[in-house]
């Protein structure tokens, strides 16, 4: 025992002083004394634990997490017991002197501890006679070689045993440096009879008991869940929010074991006093309304009931809030606020948001210039560009006309031909029409009409109009108007003199002006006219007709 | 010089007045092609003045066939010549705004750079009537950061000012023997997604800062609008051989034109009528595109 004893420390200081970054690599001889120093930590735990199922910890042969899930199979009702132990510890530091005074006081205590262990463990066994079920299943799973069930069964131990761990010890999973259950307890326990007017001293002690008792309580409600637990696939949360539950059910539970008694008293005795203090305790408030602390003072009265509780609260806060409507709002509740009005970089700390209305402007990144580098290859393989293009530059020259060489005989002899050309040269007063073609007539007569506006906007000089033959000439304009020295671009109306423009006798109405009369008279003018040109058609219509019908007949 | 002025003034007035006339005669024209390609009958408001018109509709060319409006009006004779450009600044520029400013002179074929000194913007606009050049751009800076430009077609063209964001300048590469020198021959331009009415008019005013390229040139300048941003690349390119391969090398400054404003009158015109202006603060400024998709 010894020798293996020392073997095993050995081991352990051999694997302590092995360098860190040998560890990185797989080694076998590591590997080894790794399972051997497992091993002695098992056997050297082994008598404290509570009915493990291996009396040694069996590694050849076996993987990594097969160790792992002995190990924890056996040290996991340890770890409860032990962290009782230390919380109890942390209470009552006297203890510990206390330990290491008596040499045998720890076996002793360890004993008991383990009794206690085994009290707790009175439902660990039960549990762990789940947990053997599911490990029996295990060995057989291993056995077999079986990996999948053998996970599933080391799983649900695992989780069967974790939950067991759990929930026998709720508190110590949620628990860290900032919660703790116990606290959490007592706070609840003070809220609530703040709440519901439980008196304190009684009610306190009352509770207290209660605890101690319902402890018991707890557990076995515990173990009801633990078993609907196992069956589930449980995460440790949801156990925790069972565990939560679980004391709130138990803190209801300690409440609810409160009867009408705690709070009305004795059924015929104190319902009229405590009625009366009720009263009194309405009263009291409403007295108090006035003082900003009545709140409090009042709660000061636990008699009031729930509802006026609730009032008086409500109350509260609406003057709470109604003081603060009167008050000057901050700054970033005003409307406009200039930097005159709020404090000095005020701005700064305020996280301001608002819609911004203009894109914001376009980061280049590598995909932009890369995609407009796709663009511009594929412009260039197409070929398509924007460029200017050239305008079609007018003809400076006209097209040469392609005289046709009219191979049928000339109609006209060649004297003919030359008598003509010798009229044309000598006789220069009857010229014929120099232009031959109608088209180049009127080509010219438009260039002409051209050059005359174009002439009329260049210049205000005046170049006397070009005789073109068949231009109408414009009755009204007097024969002197050629040779005035009135700008061209001046209009013709201008030039006319008024007698010119309408020449008429008499008082000239305009047709606004005339009355009555004068609109009939006129309108009878009018048919008379009309009148006279019908009867002159018609007649001129029967002559024609009569005509024809004659010349019809003597056809 | 004056009086060709006036002239010039007279016409585009008359012109303008006979916009409105015009437009109708265009519209009758085009009833009656219509009605004669449908074979249908021509419509009977349009009878008596038939003949007139269909004369007219044989004697017209692609020139005259469409109605013109005084708006576009003022490119209409920049093709005929190679425009003629004078880059300059805002008064006091920085260096880096000098510099930016003679890379953009290198850029622009048939540029020249003038300094700014203490010139007032109406005398600069003078001198360069009298000169033939066709348009005038003014770089702004801040910080020398080079932040507005302001293209200006001369004869009393329009004006577009634009903003320029993310600005690279060949300045800013040091590395001089990457980036090479800067060929001058006239580059092909492409203008993407100038979509709507007022992209056109965008592309318009950019694409005649440039003249007519030869076919063969190797030098691109690209004006790509995204969202009312336009990005301004430059690249050389080569064509490797057969396979539908090209080669694209950056060089030239690259930075975002985002137009803010269009004016009907040149940069020294300060009440001319304003064709179209940012709205940065509507509410559905956000979701509308003004130049394209």
């Amino acid at each position: 025992m010894v020798n293996s004893e020392e073997a095993g420390l050995q081991v352990l200081r051999r694997l302590k002083s092995t360098d860190p970054p040998t560890w990185l690599a797989p080694n076998p001889s590591l590997a080894q004394d790794a399972r051997a120093a497992s091993l002695h930590l098992f056997s050297s735990l082994q008598p404290f634990a509570p009915k493990s199922p291996f009396d040694r910890l069996l590694v050849d042969g076996f993987d990594a997490e097969q160790i792992w899930q002995q190990i924890d199979l056996q040290s996991q009702p340890l770890l409860s017991g032990l962290r009782r132990e230390l919380r109890r510890f942390e209470k009552n530091p006297a203890e510990i002197s206390d330990l290491f005074g008596g040499g045998e006081a720890p076996e002793g205590k360890g004993k008991g501890r383990g009794g206690g262990v085994d009290d707790l463990g009175g439902e660990g066994m039960e549990v762990d006679g789940f947990v053997e079920l599911d490990e029996d299943g295990d060995s057989d799973g291993e056995e077999d070689g079986e990996g999948g069930a053998e996970e599933r069964g080391v799983e649900g131990g695992e989780s069967g045993e974790s939950e067991e761990g759990e929930e026998e010890r709720n508190d110590v999973g949620i628990e860290d440096k900032f919660l703790k259950i116990k606290e959490l307890k007592e706070y609840l326990q003070k809220d609530e009879a703040r709440e519901y007017g439980l008196e304190d001293g009684s009610k306190k002690n009352k509770k207290e008991k209660k605890t101690v008792a319902s402890d018991s309580d707890e557990e076995e409600e515990e173990d009801e869940e633990e078993e609907e637990g196992d069956d589930d696939d449980d995460d440790d949360d949801e156990l925790g929010e069972f565990d939560v539950d679980d004391e709130d059910d138990g803190g209801m539970g300690k409440l609810g074991s409160a009867r009408y008694e705690d709070f009305f008293g004795g059924k015929k005795e104190k319902v009229a006093p405590r009625k009366y203090r009720s009263s009194d305790g309405l009263e009291s408030s409403t007295d108090d309304e006035g003082e900003e602390n009545g709140a409090d003072g009042n709660k000061g009265n636990h008699n009031l009931s729930t509802h006026e509780k609730e009032l008086l609260d409500l109350k509260a806060k609406i003057e709470q809030m109604e003081k603060s409507n009167l008050e000057p709002k901050t700054w970033t509740m005003q409307g406009e606020v200039t930097a005159a009005k709020r404090p000095k970089n005020s701005a700064l700390e305020v996280d301001l948001d608002f819609e911004h209305n203009a894109r914001p402007a376009p980061v280049i990144t590598e995909e932009v210039t890369a995609s407009l580098e796709e663009l511009i290859r594929n412009r260039i393989l197409e070929g398509h560009f924007d460029d200017v293009e050239k305008p079609p530059s007018l003809p400076t020259k006209a097209p040469r006309e392609i005289k046709e060489l009219d191979e049928n005989k000339s109609k006209r002899g060649l004297a003919e031909i030359y008598e003509e050309e010798y009229a044309q040269r000598t006789n220069l007063a009857s010229a014929p029409l120099s232009f031959s073609d109608e088209l180049k007539k009127e080509a010219s007569l438009l260039f002409k009409k051209v050059c005359l506006k174009l002439d009329a906007l260049s210049h205000f000089h005046f170049a006397p109009k070009p005789i073109i033959e068949d231009m109408s000439i414009q009755a009204n304009v007097p024969a002197l108007a050629m040779e005035e020295i009135a700008p061209l671009a001046v209009s013709d109306a201008a030039m006319l003199a008024p007698e010119e423009v309408f020449a008429g006798k008499g008082n000239i109405k305009d047709e606004t002006e005339l009355t009555q009369a004068d609109r009939k008279r006129r309108r009878a003018k009018k048919k008379r006219i009309n009148k006279a040109e019908a009867t002159k058609r018609m007649a001129k219509k029967g002559r024609e007709t009569a005509l024809n019908r004659s010349e019809g007949k003597e056809e | 010089m004056l009086r060709r002025n006036i002239r010039l003034r007279r016409e585009y007035l008359y012109r303008k007045n006979l916009e409105g006339k015009e437009r109708l005669l265009y519209e009758k024209k085009r009833k009656i092609k219509q009605a004669l390609e449908d074979g249908k009958p021509i419509p009977t408001e349009l009878r008596n003045e038939e003949a007139a018109l269909r004369q007219e509709i044989d004697l017209e060319d692609e020139n005259t066939a469409v109605p013109r409006t005084h708006i576009d009006d003022e490119y209409a004779h920049a093709m005929e010549r190679d425009p003629k450009i004078l880059l300059t600044t805002s008064r006091n520029p920085s260096a880096p705004l000098k510099q930016f400013v003679k890379e953009l002179t290198i850029v622009f074929p048939n540029a020249q750079r003038m300094n700014r000194g203490g010139q007032v913007i109406s005398e600069i606009i003078e001198t360069c009537r009298a000169h033939d050049f066709t348009d005038v751009i003014l770089v702004h800076e801040h910080r020398g950061v080079p932040d507005g430009l302001i293209v200006s077609h001369l004869p009393f063209g329009p004006t577009a000012y634009f903003g320029l964001l993310n600005v690279v300048t060949r300045h800013d590469i040091k590395d001089k023997k990457a980036i090479g020198t800067m060929p001058e021959a006239y580059p092909h331009l492409i203008l993407n997604n100038f979509s709507t009415k007022l992209g056109q008019r965008t592309a318009n005013i950019l694409k005649h800062l440039f003249p007519v390229p030869k076919p063969d040139t190797k030098r691109i300048v690209t004006f790509a609008n995204q969202s009312d941003y336009v990005s301004f690349r430059h690249h050389l390119y080569e064509k490797d051989g057969g396979p539908k391969s090209v080669e694209l090398k950056e060089i030239g400054p690259r930075f975002e034109l985002r137009l803010y404003q269009v004016k009907l009158g040149t940069v020294d015109q300060t009440e001319a009528q304003i064709e179209w202006v940012i709205r940065p603060y509507m509410n559905t400024s956000k979701k509308r595109k003004f130049i394209g998709d």
